[in-house]
């Protein structure tokens, strides 16, 4: 059996890896894939402390996967509204580059 | 109808005259002639009726007919007014009634009715005469005056408040009467208000009387007080009132009320009558439409002064008798009198316009009458009060009638010359036949002219009152003034109607019409008859002949004592007879030669500087000048008003108001600025500054946004670590 | 009639402001309808008046006319007011002026829906004051009499309007916080505000409980001072009088005429209605301080008249040579109580107030007049005006006649009065006082020769007559100046009767 922790090694290099996505890519839409890959770590923690949980309790639990399932809907949405976003910026400013859009600077 | 009711009468007619031309007639002048001319021959009427009436009442004295109405309530009294009638008011009422008739026929023709108007005249100017064109082609004549309806309203007012004064009987109806003709005086002397001089002299007769009035009034004020009433009869006729007034003692010279209150009349008599050194207006009077307003200045209006200090006469003499010290008030009055006479007559010598000298003349003959009043020779002076009012009457509208010729002929040729500049004229007699004659006997009873002239027995009675009463430097004084008067009457008859026209105006004189000389005429009547009432009974050969009438009837008012005194010396009569003859004669002698109008005065030369003095009327009017009026006007104008109001009290107000300003901005600078504007404005400023500072962090770069967020949660997560859990 | 004849004085004081209050709703363009509307409202007062003068008993004692009614309960002040022979004469006075007032403002062209509703209330303030018998009403009545005048000069004034509506307004309150304060102090000691009471009470109280620890005497003499310097600003007396002639000189003619006709005797009227009666030994000790503040106001009033050269200035500095002469008459009542003098120096003061009245509105009348024409007021650019305007002429003559003094016209009743009382009481203020005397005839003499002597000045060629509303205005006040002069007894019975019963 692999033990849980592998699992969280796992995840938390996803999330980093999201996390540099996030706040080193330039494009927006890369910055979007970032936000999804750390949303994806975070499903995998939950998939893993599922796991672990129903192991030790010896009966399966249904709850974590529901709750992975709705994250995966929102993530869906989120990236349909995103991309949306994206989209209509890219028109009005025929660029996707998240510095650019910097309308609400103080 | 009764007496009462006719005195009620006598003064109303002029009124509604006066009334009628200023609210309806004061465009048309034939309209109101009538109205003003009716008024004053109705009042001539009714007076002449209630004289004839009272004179032969027995006692009038002691009991003068009258009437008397309440007028103001004074607490639970009444102030009366009413009317009454007693000797001394008959006599005057009667020569009062005669002048301001003549004088109201006169002005008919001195103001040129029924001439056509001028093309140049304007309100406010004397008329500059129009011209016509007639047979001989254009040709000026004399044009109307332009307001004469208005002067016709003004004497009619005049004559009211004159007729009031006289049938008044008490002192404040007489005030009113008194104060309404110093109005009327000043109206008639302004009348030509657009001339400089005329609205100048206006001013100073009002003021100049008016300084006289004051004291009058504080006089009045006084008696009223102390005896609670202003009624001849009940003060004078009152013997305990009398009394009480004469041995009370006043607060000012250790003198009684009766002798305070008398010289405070007097004052007011001063200022009215003219007498030094309140004479200065008479002669600017002048100023008025010559000569009626003069006339009326010069014979009636001062006159009312004398019948006031005759009326007071009690006050003046309380406590004293003849042959008793003079009281300090009649010294005053003998004093001032006299030297007024002197004094007057001395300038009367020198002046050249006609009209002056007569105005010099009346300062002069008034003196006598104060003077004669002042030695306790109360019936001589008033009867030259009376017989002077006539002949001084006749010789203004004389005077008048000779200027009026005089204009006829400067309008004739053309020429400019003052037609009032005596040296300007020189044989009127041939051109002026009536004009001279009545002038001739007018200057005769000025100058005294033995026995057949009024002036000459109530000159003669006054000095021998004088002399018998034993004031023998009153007596040379007034002896001294009369041969002047008569010098220089005779002066005034040679340059203007004797001899040779010594201007081409003059030859062009033209005698005035018959509404001017007729008055003339009554006048002169009067001025030779008025005299034959009065005739002493000790006078040599003709005393006893006429029955003294006037000394009988006038004398009775006097309750100092017996009426005059029984003996009659030789030594004032001889000296009345040499100085009115010597100076006729004199002033003859001198002046007949003169024969160019721009010859020096005959007298220039032998008087020397004192000519000049005289001349120059000693100076009075330039030093009034300098010392009164213009400390009067610094006083008024910088003192009170820039000093006192301007600087002073305002000053102190606007420090005030200044001092709060200065309070208001410490508080504001020191407290408000700083401590309680500061704190609001520190936390405003401060809250700004905050954010502008902040603003830098929102860059508006998300992922800088998310570095911070996660830089913020990984130091939270750890402090939470160390902290909390670690701890 | 039951109704008006029971609440007289009420509709009198009320009228004006109700119908300032209804002009509100008036159209303010339509102009004509606005005058006429404030001057027949200005007239049922009048004719109320001469209604209650016909009514008016003048033997009967004390105050007639009464109405009580709750006001200001919690201080014991309530609305009372009553007239007697003085206040009645004054209350004449005052609603004669108003309609001659408004009439003379038919020429204002400039906002004249609020011109004419200031008149108004101006009209019950004043008229308040001299109504009122309780301390507080008076007061209140004191101070909205002041308010209307401050926007009537600073509004429709001359050029340095804001100046002088400045310093007459803050004068007069400055002068009014003493008096309210002693007000105060009056109605707090005897515990009511009502003067039938107080003039009962409060001369005869000897003890105040004052945290400070003053006397009595120190008390009521510093009460007495704060109720005489209220009224002598507003009279005004030397040397508190500076905001007169600033005041009218810029005030518009009507105001002019107001303020010199009845605002300044309402000072007076306080002297007589309540400083003599409230502080009988106070005004004894200081009357002679009185006496020679008046014969100050006499003396320098008249000589800075002389020293003028604005028409309009030299007027106003008469008002002080004369209102002198009531404030003389009261100090010798002061002085001597109730002595038959007294009551005829009282005669002449009250008679001189109303007389003060008719003369100087007539005369700053026909300022306004001939300013109206020429557009300035300086004596010296006038000259010869006679000539162009000789009726004008004549009624400026007669006006400024009745104001020297001259005897039949009603100016010499009330002066001789006030001499002739004053006199035996104080014999040498009243001698001082003639030197004043003096002066007046010499400024009314300065302004006639230069306004309608001399040359006719070629500017003024071409000046209209007086017109026939200015005739209607100036004629019922040379009636009334002729009417007192000839036959002073109908009004003087009626102050000659109050006065005796009055001290």
């Amino acid at each position: 059996m692999i033990p849980i922790s592998w699992y969280l090694i796992f995840s938390a290099a996803l999330f980093c890896i999201g996390l540099y996505g996030v706040l080193s890519r330039k494009n927006s839409v890369a910055i979007l894939m970032g936000v999804e890959l750390m949303l994806n770590s975070a499903s995998i923690n939950l998939l893993a402390f599922w796991h672990y949980y129903s192991q030790i309790r010896q009966a399966p639990q249904m709850d974590s996967q529901v709750f992975v399932i709705v994250v995966f809907a929102v993530a869906a949405a989120e990236t349909a509204v995103g991309l949306a976003l994206i989209i209509s910026a890219y028109r009005k400013r025929q660029s996707v580059v998240a510095n650019d859009l910097s309308e609400l600077k103080g | 109808m009764s007496t009462e009711i006719l005195l009620w009468i006598i003064p109303l007619p002029p009124l509604l005259a006066f009334a009628l031309i200023v609210l309806l007639a004061n465009r048309r002048n034939g309209l109101s002639t009538g109205l003003a001319v009716g008024g004053a021959a109705l009042s001539w009427l009714v007076s002449l009726v209630v004289f004839f009436r009272v004179i032969g009442v027995e006692g009038l004295s002691t009991n003068p007919i009258g009437q008397a109405v309440k007028w103001i309530p004074t607490g639970d009294t009444w102030l009366k007014i009413g009317v009454q009638m007693d000797p001394l008011s008959a006599v005057t009422l009667f020569f009062v009634a005669w002048t301001i008739l003549m004088i109201f026929v006169y002005s008919i023709g001195y103001h040129n009715f029924g001439q056509p108007k001028g093309d140049h005249d304007v309100p406010g100017l004397p008329p500059h005469g129009a011209i016509v064109k007639g047979a001989h082609g254009k040709q000026t004549v004399m044009s109307i005056e332009p307001m004469y309806a208005r002067f016709f309203a003004l004497i009619s007012l005049f004559a009211f408040a004159m007729y009031l004064l006289v049938v008044s009987d008490n002192l404040l109806t007489l005030f009113v009467g008194w104060e309404i003709m110093g109005l009327c005086s000043y109206l008639l002397i302004g009348f030509w208000y657009a001339k400089e001089s005329a609205r100048n002299a206006a001013v100073k007769a009002f003021l100049t009387t008016r300084v006289g009035d004051m004291f009058l009034m504080l006089g009045l004020a006084a008696l009223y007080s102390i005896t609670g009433t202003l009624s001849y009869q009940e003060i004078f006729g009152n013997e305990t009132v009398m009394h009480m007034l004469a041995t009370s003692a006043s607060p000012v010279f250790g003198l009684s009320w009766a002798g305070f209150i008398g010289l405070l009349i007097f004052l007011g008599v001063v200022g009215k009558s003219a007498q030094f050194p309140l004479h200065v207006w008479l002669p600017d009077a002048m100023e008025g439409p010559t000569p009626v307003s003069a006339m009326i200045h010069a014979a009636t209006m001062v006159s009312a002064g004398v019948y006031l200090a005759i009326r007071s006469f009690p006050l003046v003499a309380a406590g004293w008798q003849p042959g008793l010290p003079l009281t300090l008030p009649m010294n005053v009055m003998a004093a001032v009198g006299a030297f007024t006479a002197l004094f007057a007559a001395t300038i009367a010598l020198a002046q050249n316009d006609i009209k002056r000298v007569l105005a010099y003349s009346t300062i002069s003959q008034l003196g006598y009458m104060i003077a004669a009043l002042g030695t306790g020779a109360y019936v001589a002076a008033v009867f030259h009060l009376v017989t002077h009012a006539f002949f001084k009457a006749l010789l203004f509208l004389g005077s008048g009638s000779v200027i009026h010729g005089m204009e006829h002929g400067v309008l004739h040729t053309g020429e400019h010359i003052d037609p009032q500049n005596m040296y300007n004229m020189g044989g009127l007699r041939k051109k002026m036949p009536r004009t001279f004659w009545t002038f001739l006997i007018g200057g005769f009873a000025l100058s005294g002219f033995p026995l057949v002239t009024a002036g000459f027995w109530s000159k003669d009675e006054i000095l021998s009152g004088v002399f018998t009463g034993g004031h023998l430097l009153v007596f040379g004084v007034l002896a001294l003034s009369a041969l002047l008067t008569a010098f220089y009457t005779m002066r005034q008859i040679t340059l203007t109607f004797l001899g040779k026209a010594r201007t081409t105006a003059a030859e062009h004189a033209h005698e005035t019409p018959l509404t001017m000389t007729g008055p003339l005429m009554v006048l002169a009547v009067f001025a030779t008859a008025a005299g034959w009432v009065g005739i002493p009974k000790t006078f040599p050969l003709l005393g006893g002949l006429l029955p003294n009438w006037f000394e009988e009837f006038v004398g009775s008012m006097v309750h100092t004592g017996e009426p005059a005194v029984a003996s009659h010396s030789l030594i004032p009569l001889a000296t009345s007879l040499v100085v009115a003859l010597g100076g006729l004669l004199l002033g003859w002698q001198v002046y007949r030669r003169v024969d160019k109008a721009d010859a020096a005065d005959p007298m220039a030369e032998p008087l020397g500087p004192a000519f000049v003095v005289f001349k120059n009327k000693y100076g009075i009017d330039k030093l009034y000048q300098f010392i009164l009026i213009r400390p009067a006007r610094w006083l008024a104008e910088t003192f009170t008003y820039k000093w006192i109001d301007k600087g002073l009290l305002d000053g102190i107000l606007h420090g005030i108001a200044r001092l709060g300003l200065l309070l208001g901005s410490l508080l504001r600078r020191g407290f408000d600025q700083p401590v309680i504007s500061g704190a609001g404005d520190g936390i405003g400023r401060g809250t700004r500054e905050l954010g502008a500072n902040m603003r830098g962090i929102q860059s508006g770069r998300v992922q800088q946004y998310m570095i911070v967020a996660i830089t913020v949660l990984v130091l939270v997560g750890l402090a939470f670590y160390y902290l909390v859990f670690k701890a | 009639m039951d109704f008006i004849s029971t609440h007289l004085l009420t509709l009198i004081l009320f009228i004006p402001t109700a119908a300032a209050l209804l002009m509100l709703f008036l159209p303010k363009d339509r102009v004509n309808l606005l005058r006429w509307w404030a001057f027949i409202a200005s007239l049922i007062p009048f004719a109320l008046t001469l209604l209650l003068w016909g009514k008016f008993v003048p033997a009967q004692s004390g105050f007639q006319f009464t109405e009580q009614a709750a006001w200001y309960g919690v201080l014991n002040a309530s609305y009372h007011v009553g007239v007697d022979g003085i206040s009645l004469t004054m209350v004449l006075l005052t609603t004669l002026l108003m309609p001659l007032a408004i009439l003379t403002s038919f020429n204002i062209k400039e906002r004249v829906k609020p011109y004419m509703i200031l008149f108004l209330l101006l009209e019950t303030g004043m008229l308040g004051v001299f109504m009122a018998l309780d301390l507080l009403l008076f007061f209140v009545f004191w101070e909205v009499g002041l308010v209307p005048m401050y926007f009537l000069i600073a509004q429709w004034g001359g050029a340095n309007r804001n100046y002088a509506s400045l310093k007459f307004m803050l004068y007069t309150i400055g002068g009014s916080l003493g008096l309210l304060l002693a007000i105060q102090l009056i109605g707090v000691v005897v515990g009511s505000f009502d003067l039938l009471v107080l003039f009962d009470k409060w001369p005869q109280v000897t003890a105040i409980s004052l945290p400070l620890g003053l006397s009595v005497a120190t008390v009521k003499a510093i009460a007495f001072w704060a109720f005489v310097i209220a009224f002598a600003i507003k009279v005004p007396v030397w040397p508190f009088h500076t905001w007169l002639p600033d005041a009218h000189t810029e005030a518009p003619t009507a105001g002019s005429m107001i303020l010199a006709g009845v605002l300044l005797k309402l000072g007076a009227y306080g002297f007589l209605r309540l400083v003599l009666p409230l502080y009988p030994v106070e005004a004894k000790t200081f009357a002679g301080a009185l006496a020679f503040l008046a014969v100050a106001a006499i003396i320098f009033g008249a000589l800075a008249a002389w020293g003028q050269t604005d028409f309009k200035r030299l007027v106003a500095y008469s008002s002080i040579n004369h209102m002198g002469f009531v404030v003389l008459g009261i100090a010798a009542a002061a002085l001597a109580g109730n002595t038959p003098d007294a009551v005829i120096a009282v005669n002449g003061a009250v008679l001189q107030m109303f007389n003060h009245g008719l003369s100087a509105a007539g005369m700053f009348f026909l300022v306004g007049v001939i300013y109206d024409r020429a557009h300035t007021r300086d004596l010296n650019d006038f000259g010869g005006i006679w000539t162009r305007m000789p009726v004008y002429g004549s009624l400026l003559l007669f006006t400024a006649m009745a104001s020297l003094g001259l005897p039949g016209l009603n100016g010499f009743v009330s002066e001789f009065l006030v001499i002739r009382g004053s006199w035996p009481i104080l014999d040498l203020a009243t001698a001082l006082g003639m030197i004043g005397l003096f002066f007046t005839g010499a400024y009314i003499l300065k302004a006639l020769k230069l306004v309608l002597h001399g040359p006719l000045n070629e500017r003024w060629a071409k000046l209209n007559e007086i017109s026939t509303r200015e005739i209607l205005v100036i004629t019922p006040l040379a009636v009334l100046m002729l009417g007192i002069g000839v036959w002073p007894a109908w009004i003087l019975n009626v102050i000659n009767r109050a006065v005796q019963m009055w001290f």
